[in-house]
């Protein structure tokens, strides 16, 4: 039997071959903003060029080194492949940055792209109108990708690894339509998924010109839209244009964005918006964020916050439906409105967003399963030999599945919990930790006051920093993921 | 009608008896010539005629209690009772409004500690001892509610509790018969009351303080008759003998019960919350003692030691007198107390929040899920002491703990659309909800709740009834289910 520090090598080397593979893959995206730099004649040229080179050597470097060990991988070692990757491509995405700007730390560098990756869309950095193009291009298309690695995340491997109650997500096909298994293997089911998350990408940002965006800012835009992350290329995020168009446009994009790709896909494939109608979430997201709009457009009018409706009803929308489906844009400085209002919003950042979508948070399946058990507990009180299924679209639901929505559940509140007392024994206000954490977990974006729309998250110190980029982490990989490497049943045979 | 005629019936009865609650503060009254001795004759009038005239009544209505009238007859003893205890305090202080009179009566038998008045050290003293009697009683019928009636109505997965006796001990059973059951345990807390009364008068305080804060120590209620809580006597012997008796009171009283039955302290060996609930509270004040100390709020470590030593168990076991305003340490500390409030307290205690056992249970599920997805296919048991907990009661557990966030959650959006700040709402929601009594922003332990609105106090006391009945009661009542046939 080999001894414990060789087995721990056998079980990561392999793994350290693929992450080589997927590290090496990844510096290619490097030479769109490099095309950029060259075009556009901006001076962050040389940052990419080193930055191609460094990530290109790193990731032929690993996938030699683990080669030895090349095996197919199991379902344990999917657990550290994920966390490597999302933790690993950060690290090299922040070359840019550090090349171009030395005087920005190691910490803020890491913050921000890892930021993009899990397509939060919390910034550090400020001068975003005179950031060199190349630079913004990269920070939006690493939340373009980080939101491909999402749904590939969502819809294939989470169910695999078993996360969650995923397993039912995996299943959770729209109802009785004929042939609509997508097909088993994670390759094609990515490819596909991919094709429309890039079509409705190239739609967004053909739109977002139409309304009046000039190209570089509709694509970086439609970048930030359909990965659902935030960023924009200007500090004053989208009331910078101040156009009701543009805002709309936005809204359009980011709900769809907010729901089930797999739903988009069969839609296409069939030519027919069935599929939209038998997707439970659909309905769910749609109608939890129009009543909310509504309802807290009509408190904020009401509060004195805008002297017409119509205004308020024009912002309240835009960044009710912005931080609902976990974008992050802001038309206006939010932090202002009654809190009840923005505790609200922050509220649907929680529930709102659809599994197989590009948003976080814990999903509207979750949410609604969630409920249906609070009632059934309440009846069973009443008739303890009942029977009652937790049903979901028309499928009752295993107890097994609700078992593990439970856990995550609790899972999430403690790490709220936990990430709050945190930053505050760091000396953060309440509101401002509380909100930066709900904002992080839920991979969201602005919080309030201090890390509210108005400002950024540079105010905060390293130490903080860190816990936020760690929160983000762990609201994008659904928790467990990441705490089952503190397990040692997982490092044990 | 005919339905809750059964109920209304023990309810008649239940308040012939506690018309009797009120001839301790008449006693006192007329003993210390404080003017206020015709507010209780009053009350034990009205209190007795009312029973009677219901139970008259009521009469024909008498059968076999079955589950259902379980959940209304605990729900509306915890409703009327204070309704009939506000009657000293409106005749005694002709300016206090109902809504904040049934607050404080509320607050009384719920054992939050909660209050609207001030000048309490100026209050008749008789007015105070029937304030904390309030909670003395509460506490009694806290007790009977989670040891004996809960588990049998199945609430919150309580029918764990009913069979939590520490295991392997001869002849270890309760005894069986809920009134047996019910008698064993006041004598207990009786007794151990008595304890308390003498140990606070020999450290210093008079008779009728010793009184007061006795009742409302054994009962983890909080309130005091002085503002300044037991910051006004200044004294660390004081402080330590409250300690003490808080944390007697927070360990299940069953295990108490147990141990007087075998006249021996092997019962508290075996209990499974004791060890969580001293870890927990150990290291906590050890750390936010550093904490304070780092943040420059004491000097001296002894001086950090004492304040928080003293604070954390207070909040922590849901008691909620204090010796400092802790609103005004780094929210850091006090947020964490109240965090603390939500589990330290034991299944079988007068404390609040959810429970340690629950808080155990919860962790170790959580362990258990995540282990699932290193090993799938293996069959993990959550085991408390030997063990193992049937799979029901986890669901039953986590159902609870889903209602409890939920209820925090909603409670503190309602006050936010109310126009309360954001930090004062939910502070308040957590503190009712786990019967503790101080919350931080303006409702802090130097403060009172009488700056908040109507409509806000109501909620509160809504907030507080749901929690000291673990919610499933008070909601199964409000849903339509319930009263179709």
């Amino acid at each position: 039997m080999a001894s414990g520090s060789s087995l721990s090598l056998l079980r990561v080397a392999p793994v350290v071959h693929v992450l080589g593979l997927v590290i090496l893959i990844f510096s290619f995206t490097m030479l769109a903003p490099l095309l950029t730099a060259l075009v556009a004649h901006d001076d962050a040229q040389h940052a990419f060029d080193e930055s191609f080179a460094i990530t290109l050597a790193a990731g032929v470097a690993l996938w030699l080194i683990g080669r030895r060990w090349q095996r197919e991988l199991k379902v344990r070692d999917g657990f550290l492949l994920v966390i490597l990757v999302w933790t690993g491509l950060p690290a090299v995405a922040t070359l840019p940055f550090i090349i171009y700007t030395p005087e920005m730390s190691f910490t803020d560098a890491y913050f921000e792209a890892i930021s993009g990756l899990t397509t939060t869309g919390a910034t550090v950095m400020s001068g975003l109108d005179d950031l060199p193009p190349s630079l913004n291009l990269w920070r939006h298309l690493l939340q373009w990708l980080g939101g491909m690695g999402i749904i590939v995340l969502a819809v294939a491997i989470l169910p695999l690894l078993g996360v969650g109650g995923r397993q039912l997500l995996k299943a959770e096909l729209p109802g009785p339509i004929k042939d609509s298994k997508l097909t088993p293997r994670i390759a094609d089911t990515a490819k596909l998924l991919w094709a429309m998350y890039a079509g409705l990408t190239a739609l967004c940002a053909v739109a977002l010109k139409l309304a009046g965006m000039s190209w570089f800012d509709a694509i970086c835009h439609a970048f930030a839209t359909l990965s659902l992350g935030g960023f924009s290329t200007h500090d004053a995020s989208i009331g910078h244009f101040n156009s009701p168009l543009i805002e709309a446009v936005l809204i359009v994009f980011m709900l769809l964005a907010a729901l089930n790709f797999v739903t988009h896909f069969l839609a296409f494939r069939q030519k027919r918006l069935a599929a939209y109608r038998h997707d439970p979430e659909v309905r769910g997201v749609l109608g939890l964020v129009l009543a909310s709009c509504l309802g807290i457009s009509v408190y904020v009018w009401q509060a004195g916050v805008y002297p017409e409706y119509l205004t308020a009803l024009r912002h309240v929308s835009f960044n009710l439906v912005s931080l609902a489906t976990d974008c992050g844009f802001a038309s206006t400085d939010y932090n202002g409105w009654p809190m009840f209002s923005t505790m609200w919003m922050l509220f649907l950042s929680c529930v709102a967003a659809s599994s197989g979508s590009t948003g976080g948070g814990l999903k509207m399946i979750r949410s609604m399963i969630l409920m249906r058990q609070g009632v059934r507990e309440l009846e069973h009180q009443l008739h303890p030999a009942a029977r009652l299924p937790v049903k979901v679209g028309g499928h009752a639901v295993p107890n097994q599945i609700v078992f593990a929505i439970q856990a995550f559940v609790m899972m999430y509140i403690a790490t709220v919990v936990t990430m709050t007392l945190v930053l505050l024994a760091s000396g953060l206000d309440f509101v401002s930790a509380f909100s930066a954490v709900i904002a992080c977990i839920n991979n969201a974006g602005p919080g309030l006051n201090e890390v509210g729309p108005g400002t950024n998250y540079a105010g905060l110190n390293d130490f903080q920093t860190w816990v936020l980029a760690f929160t983000m982490l762990l609201g994008r990989l659904e928790l467990f993921t990441v705490f089952v490497l503190f397990t040692r049943a997982f490092w044990r045979g | 009608m005919s339905q809750i005629l059964p109920v209304l019936h023990i309810l008649s009865k239940v308040l012939m008896l506690y018309a009797l609650a009120f001839l301790l503060p008449l006693a006192i009254s007329l003993g210390l010539a404080d003017g206020a001795h015709l507010a209780y004759d009053e009350a034990i009038l009205v209190t007795f005629f009312s029973g009677a005239v219901l139970w008259l009544f009521t009469r024909r209505g008498r059968r076999e209690l079955q589950t259902r009238d379980g959940f209304l007859l605990v729900v509306l003893i915890w409703t009327t009772l204070p309704l009939y205890s506000t009657i000293p305090l409106l005749l005694t202080l002709p300016d206090l409004s109902f809504t904040h009179a049934y607050f404080e009566a509320v607050s009384g038998l719920t054992a939050t500690g909660a209050t609207v008045l001030s000048g309490l050290d100026d209050l008749p003293p008789s007015l105070n001892v029937w304030r904390t009697e309030m909670h003395w009683i509460g506490g009694m019928g806290v007790i009977v509610l989670v040891v004996a009636v809960l588990p049998l109505l199945g609430v919150g997965g309580r029918q764990l509790f009913k069979a939590e006796t520490p295991t392997p001990m001869k002849d270890s059973k309760l005894t069986p018969r809920m009134a047996e059951t019910a008698k064993g345990l006041w004598l207990v807390y009786a007794i151990v009351t008595g304890f308390c009364i003498l140990a606070l008068w020999a450290g210093g305080m008079g008779w009728i303080d010793a009184l007061v804060h006795a009742f409302s120590v054994m009962s983890l209620g909080g309130m005091s008759s002085r503002d300044a809580s037991l910051g006004y006597f200044d004294s660390v012997l004081l402080e330590l003998i409250v300690m003490g008796f808080a944390l007697i009171a927070a360990i299940s009283f069953s295990t108490h019960f147990l141990a007087f039955r075998m006249k021996s302290l092997a019962a508290y060996r075996f209990d499974a919350e004791i060890p969580w609930l001293l870890g927990v509270l150990g290291v906590s004040i050890l750390g936010i003692t550093g904490y304070l100390l780092l943040q420059g709020v004491y000097v001296e470590f002894f001086e950090a030691l004492r304040y928080t030593a003293f604070n954390t168990i207070s909040v922590a076991t849901t008691l909620g007198f204090s010796t400092t305003d802790f609103n005004a340490w780094p929210y850091f500390a006090p947020l964490f107390m109240l965090f603390l409030s939500s589990f330290i307290a034991g299944s079988g205690s007068t404390g609040g929040g959810i429970k340690m056992l629950r808080a155990m249970l919860l962790y170790k599920q959580v362990y258990r899920e995540l282990i699932k997805l290193v090993h799938p296919k293996a069959a993990v048991h959550t085991k408390v002491g030997q063990q193992a907990v049937p799979n029901k009661i986890i669901y039953a557990i986590l159902a609870f703990l889903f209602i409890y966030v939920a209820s925090i959650i909603i409670l503190s959006f309602i006050l936010a659309a109310s126009g309360l700040d954001v930090f004062t709402a939910f502070t308040a929601v957590v503190a009712m909800v786990n019967n503790t009594g101080p919350g931080l922003g303006l409702v802090g332990p130097a403060s009172t709740y009488a700056v908040l609105t109507d409509f806000q106090l109501w909620v509160l006391s809504f907030a507080m009834l749901l929690g000291r009945l673990e919610f499933f009661t008070l909601l199964v009542v409000l849903t339509p289910v319930f009263w179709r046939k």
